[in-house]
């Protein structure tokens, strides 16, 4: 049975299921940022090895801007309070952005696993990881006083490079299993 | 700090990182500091529950301080400007060996200041979860303006938080019998990644599909349907009052001092040269 | 009878169809429910059941869209011109997880949710959240963070935050799936106790043998989207197929007599009581960590070719722990795990699983690839097989559980019941010589567990099979050695006819004796051994 696809998307409604999303999200990014600490490589700023990245991005595109950037912006919050690492506003948003970003594409995309979808889902990938984690690095500027060449070889290179290496994978598999039980969804 | 206003203690915080880092002053960056110190001893926790905390933002604090200022001085370089008084003008000897090395005495300061600075975040922040009940959080933010659905969201995370790390343990598991190890063998950065797969996607769809139930069972109990109220109480004591009122002025002084007064820039103590004048 | 108009519920003509599907999931419902009534509906996976209760506390159509004909009254007014939350004060639903309807971290929180939602000053709230507990009798866990109760408590915990919003209509779907025997009973004693003080209360189940327990006034029978059945206990028994759902064992006896039923062999070899044990706990003990309590106290269990064993216990008992020592995931604190010989301390989880393959409780947990086809050349490329070998296997597992055309399809896309059996074929396709699996009907109806059952055992390729398990009947039937665990302790090990022998010990365990379990009892003299229900039939005189 195929999805009704002639509805078209309110990516900025956000009523019961959307609340659940989100809060869903931020839980599920900050458990597995905090289960795959193992990978976690000090040495590079706030930039950790983190799988867990494409989760804002992946419930951006499934779920819209608002879910994304929530998942993005409390699950980093939450990540931070689990490992006690404190509070950064400006990391935070930037997560939040990354998250953001690919919801603006989530209008565009209604069938998971065509390629356009996946392209679209990847092109926002990098997107959001630019702006992000430019937002992010630039306070680095302002907050510990940073040139501008550090800023962007020891901050934005860095956090930007993982970002888009664990997104671009993984984000095309998230897609393709979501659109498997899209099938069987009801709501 | 359990009698603080969670509203009263968001204020403050935030009063506190946007006056740390509105100045480079010496002078005012000690002052918030000595105020972060004071503030953190309130909260008395106990060095066993913030070691982890206090272990990630030293790692932190010494790649921006020791590698980024002290070492490659690029840390450093939006604020110090270039050149200034070598800490060993002559080079020194280590090991029998000659070394040169461009350490300014500026710099070195700056790395006090950046410490004082970031320190004062951090302890205004790392206290926040140890010390806020999670029961809390719909009611602060409500009552901080969000609409309901936003200020319950984080809310409703904490409560899944549990549960996600269980059934992630259980994928662990599950993959592990049918011979996942954690620790990759063979394979390039691609592959490598790929072997996530395993763990990410059964997590992932998993809390996706649990989530449709999640959602009926707040709309079976008139979620969204009036404006909610909060069975957590908060009230505002005359201290939170203090607090918010000293917060206010916390900020308001040193946004004059430095943008009015010029006291944002820069500058080392004379007392500082001293220390490194034979 | 009374007005019609003032009944508590009344659903009359009333279909529904989803905008997704093309055919209605439920065609011309009747029925009405009278103040202080238990109504049991009872029917198969995808009978309707769940589609109807959405459509009597408003899901349908305020959170599901299709075309509905027909009405629901609730004390004779149509739910089609209330929103919501007037819906909500007048009809509570308990569903199925209460993992996934708990939404408050601690107890209060959750008793207290509806009220908020319904703006209700705190002042308020908290005598109700108080009452509410106590008339479940769970006022000691108001403080108590959710997430921690027990399955028992959580579900009680779930009914508080139902119950607080006072509805007089309640709706529960398959409240006893998450319940051991002994919760499962409590609860329905709770549910009596509702409707004795005027609850009009309708329960969705297919453990309808439990729920008779409590004497229902009404039962419907619902089949494919429409009630084949209206009417009281007696008629039920009856009128239904006996293979669809769980009736008592004596009906089910009775009724089979003289009907020819397909004949069921296992396939594990015979038993060699001399072979070396495939698994084996040499008086193993364990704790996570130091300053946290013993939770296996000194297991001794050997498990040799041709054995087929039923791990019983309640909720707790420490069977979670002692299958993840088989599995190599935990390493005692002392003692050893042997497997065929190898101490678990010394080989990695990979050798554990050539010897043995675990199924976990819920398919989704472990799912994930593109095609079943990888899903199950997952396991055996981890352990390292050639390729021709897992190609080999894949086909060979596939064809077992008989999915053969599925290979190409996402297995997150399959249903339940084929998820089930594609997460037991990627087990199967390491070619372990032991078979364990964790609650292996948890989530199925008594049609498809039974027939899932059967194929399993009937599955050649094991040298023997494990199963974890509260269903005591599951145990009696298919197992020829069962092993009870209690506090962290073997408490009885041996035949099913020796160790369920004694009701009170059973009852000490947390498990309750069952009809299918008395009536072997009684014929024991005739059989000599136990049996299902409907083989018992030839026994009856």
């Amino acid at each position: 049975m195929e999805a009704d696809t002639t509805v078209k998307k309110k990516i900025w409604a956000f009523g019961t299921k959307e609340v659940v999303y989100a809060a869903i999200g931020a839980a599920l990014y900050a458990v597995l940022t905090w289960a795959f600490n193992v990978w976690q490589i000090p040495g590079a700023g706030n930039v950790g090895i983190r799988p867990a990245i494409v989760i804002p991005m992946f419930f951006g595109i499934a779920f819209g801007p608002i879910v994304g950037f929530i998942t993005g912006f409390v699950g980093n919050i939450l990540a931070d309070m689990l490992s006690g690492y404190g509070f950064w506003i400006w990391w935070d948003l930037g997560n939040g952005l990354i998250g953001l970003i690919p919801g603006m594409f989530s209008a565009l995309i209604y069938r998971y696993n065509e390629t356009k979808s996946i392209l679209l889902g990847e092109a926002s990938v990098v997107l959001g990881s630019a702006v992000g984690m430019a937002v992010a690095s630039l306070s680095e500027l302002w907050v510990s006083g940073a040139d501008m060449k550090t800023v962007i070889f020891a901050n934005f290179i860095p956090a930007f490079l993982t970002n888009i290496v664990w997104g671009l994978v993984l984000l095309p598999i998230l897609m393709i299993a979501y659109a498997a039980i899209l099938k069987r969804s009801g709501r | 700090m359990d009698h603080i206003d969670p509203r009263a203690r968001f204020i403050f915080s935030f009063a506190l990182l946007f006056s740390a880092t509105a100045t480079w002053n010496p002078n005012i960056l000690f002052v918030i500091f000595l105020i972060a110190i004071i503030w953190y001893s309130m909260g008395r926790l106990t060095w066993k529950e913030t070691k982890v905390g206090w272990f990630m933002i030293s790692i932190l604090l010494f790649t921006m301080i020791v590698v980024n200022t002290i070492i490659t001085g690029g840390g450093a370089g939006g604020v110090v400007p270039p050149g200034g008084q070598l800490v060993w003008p002559n080079g020194f000897e280590l090991f029998g060996k000659h070394f040169t090395f461009g350490l300014t005495v500026e710099r070195l300061w700056f790395a006090v200041s950046q410490l004082m600075r970031i320190l004062s975040i951090s302890l205004a922040f790392i206290m926040i979860p140890y010390t806020m009940d999670s029961r809390a959080y719909g009611a602060t933010f409500s009552k901080l303006g969000l609409p309901d659905g936003l200020a319950y969201t984080m809310e409703l995370s904490f409560r899944f938080i549990p549960t996600l790390a269980r059934n992630f343990q259980v994928t662990l598991d599950a993959q592990r019998a049918r011979g996942f190890e954690l620790d990759g063998r063979k394979g390039n950065i691609l592959h490598k990644i790929r072997r996530i797969a395993p763990l990410l996607i059964p997590v992932t769809m998993n809390a996706i599909v649990s989530s449709e139930d999640i959602a009926n069972a707040m709309d079976l109990r008139g979620f969204g349907q009036s404006k909610r109220t909060w069975l957590h109480e908060l009230i505002f004591h005359w201290w939170d009052w203090v607090l918010i009122v000293f917060s206010v002025i916390m900020l308001a002084t040193v946004l004059v001092l430095a943008f009015r007064f010029n006291m944002r820039l820069f500058s080392v103590p004379q007392w500082w040269y001293g220390l490194f004048s034979k | 009878m009374s007005d019609p108009a003032a009944l508590p519920l009344v659903v009359k003509d009333l279909s529904f169809r989803y905008h997704t599907r093309t055919t209605p999931a439920i065609r011309n419902i009747n029925l009405s429910l009278e103040s202080g009534q238990i109504m049991l509906l009872a029917g198969s996976s995808g009978c309707g059941k769940t589609t109807l209760m959405r459509c009597i506390n408003g899901l349908i159509p305020h959170a599901y869209q299709g075309t509905m004909t027909g009405e629901v009254l609730i004390h004779g007014k149509s739910v089609k011109g209330m929103g919501l939350s007037e819906i909500s004060k007048n009809v509570g639903t308990l569903l199925q997880d209460p993992e996934r309807q708990i939404l408050g971290t601690y107890v209060l929180n959750e008793v207290c949710f509806g009220l908020e939602s319904m703006g209700m000053p705190r002042k308020e709230m908290l005598p109700i959240a108080h009452r509410t507990l106590e008339r479940l009798h769970i006022l000691h866990l108001k403080d108590k963070e959710t997430f921690f109760t027990s399955g028992g408590e959580k579900q009680k915990v779930a009914l508080a935050g139902v119950l607080a919003m006072e509805p007089n209509i309640l709706l529960l779907d398959e409240p006893l799936a998450s319940l051991d025997p002994a919760s499962a009973h409590e609860a329905l004693l709770a549910f009596r106790e509702l409707a004795d003080e005027g609850l009009s209360i309708m329960i969705v189940e297919h453990r309808v043998e439990d729920v008779l327990a409590i004497k229902p006034e009404k039962v419907v029978y619902m089949d494919d989207g429409e009630i084949t059945y209206s009417g009281d206990t007696a008629g039920l028994l009856e009128a239904v197929d006996y293979s669809r759902i769980k009736l008592p064992a004596d009906v089910i006896a009775r009724r089979a007599k003289g009907k020819v039923h397909p004949v069921f062999l296992p396939t594990v070899p015979q038993l060699e009581p001399e072979s070396q044990a495939l698994v084996s706990f040499q008086d193993v003990r364990f704790q996570y960590k130091d300053d946290t309590p013993e939770v296996l106290h000194g297991i001794n269990l050997e498990v040799r070719a041709g054995e087929v064993i039923a791990i019983l216990g309640h909720n707790g008992s420490g069977k979670t722990t002692m299958v993840k020592h088989a599995l190599g995931l935990l390493k005692p604190t002392s003692g050893k795990v042997l497997l065929e010989g190898v101490d678990s301390k010394k080989s990695t989880i990979a050798t554990a699983a050539k010897t043995i393959g675990y199924v976990f409780q819920s398919p989704t947990q472990m799912l994930f690839a593109p095609t079943v086809r990888e899903e199950l050349a997952y396991g055996p490329q981890n352990l390292g097989f050639a390729k021709e070998q897992v190609e080999e296997n894949v086909d060979w597992a596939i064809e077992t559980v008989h999915l053969e055309e599925e290979l190409p399809t996402p297995p997150l896309a399959l249903s339940f019941g084929q998820q089930k059996r594609v997460s037991i074929a990627s087990v199967l396709s390491m070619r372990s010589r032991v078979l364990m699996m964790d609650e292996p009907t948890a989530g199925q109806d008594y049609w498809n567990y039974q027939s899932f059952m059967d194929t399993i055992l009937q599955t050649p390729g094991f040298d023997a099979i494990i199963f974890i398990t509260h269903d005591l009947d599951l145990a009696l039937i298919y197992a020829n050695r069962v092993v009870v665990l209690y506090g962290g302790e073997i408490v009885a090990d041996g035949h099913p006819q020796d160790v369920l022998l004694d009701d009170e010990k059973l009852k000490k365990w947390r498990l309750l004796p069952t009809s299918l379990l008395k009536l072997n009892q009684e014929l024991w003299p005739k059989t000599g051994q136990y049996l299902r229900a409907e083989a018992l039939s030839q026994f009856l005189t």
